[in-house]
């Protein structure tokens, strides 16, 4: 990415179905989904859809180093050469499958927290997954209410179910403005219990 | 039945063939969160602690 972005706290629903804009202003496709590396929980980049309801479907797909930068009314990028293969940067098979939306939370104890409805974002230089906005379970005593339950550095997807350390409860928020520091915090006690 | 009620069945049947257009499509076009790359390493500096009630 070449303009750095402000330090922002932002959902990925906030990202899907945002345009994409050359540097020129033509509107060239909006963002379809959100890509992430588990291991460390960079985004990767997007896959696009063309505008418009009844447009017909792209193969190609944005990688995060083609974009230019990421504001809150667009995505932009130089031109459409950034563009990559959907199938370089999402293979679909593999894709198929790894939706976190809908999936139920567990912690390493066992405990189920609720399900992802939202997934939360940190952005600088680059962005990453940093927490899920759940619909609450009973477990967290706020059941059927919205909150963020924050997330290590390496994020565990196994089908149906991701999991995250139990200590994650203690820091769980509905303050989206806060959620930032509620993630150092929790990082940190992570790296202390480790050490 | 008369021809006025074939014109009303027509465009019964026309409501809902574009109302189930739209919503497939919405359904085709809904984003999505991806986690790629493996199931990961698995947690680091989880609490370890046993919940068990």
């Amino acid at each position: 990415m070449t303009t750095p972005m402000p330090a922002l706290v932002l959902r990925a629903s906030e990202v899907i179905g945002r345009p994409v804009v050359t540097l020129s202003g033509e509107l060239v496709a909006e963002v379809k989904d959100v890509i992430f590396e588990r291991a460390g929980g960079r985004i990767a980049g997007f896959t696009l859809r063309n505008p418009g309801l009844f447009s017909r479907s792209r193969k190609d797909s944005l990688p995060w180093a083609g974009v230019h930068g990421l504001g809150r009314d667009a995505v932009m990028v130089a031109d459409e050469t950034v563009f990559v293969a959907t199938k370089e940067l999402a293979p679909r098979k593999q894709a198929r499958k790894a939706d976190v939306l809908q999936n139920r939370v567990l912690t390493d104890t066992g405990r189920d927290l609720g399900r992802v409805v939202d997934v939360v974002l940190h952005g600088g230089t680059s962005l990453e997954v940093v927490g899920y906005e759940v619909e609450a379970s009973e477990t967290l005593g706020t059941a059927g209410q919205r909150v963020l339950i924050p997330l290590p550095d390496t994020v565990a997807v196994s089908g149906e179910h991701l999991i995250v350390p139990a200590a994650a409860t203690e820091f769980v928020s509905d303050d989206l403005a806060g959620f930032g520091a509620a993630v150092d915090a929790f990082r940190s006690r992570l790296r202390e219990g480790a050490s | 039945m008369d021809w006025w009620g074939w014109v009303i069945l027509a465009v019964v049947v026309l409501l809902i063939l574009i109302t189930l257009m739209v919503v497939l499509q919405r359904r085709r076009r809904r984003g999505g969160v991806i986690g790629l790359g493996g199931p990961g390493p698995g947690l680091r500096g989880s609490s370890g602690r046993n919940d068990r009630r």
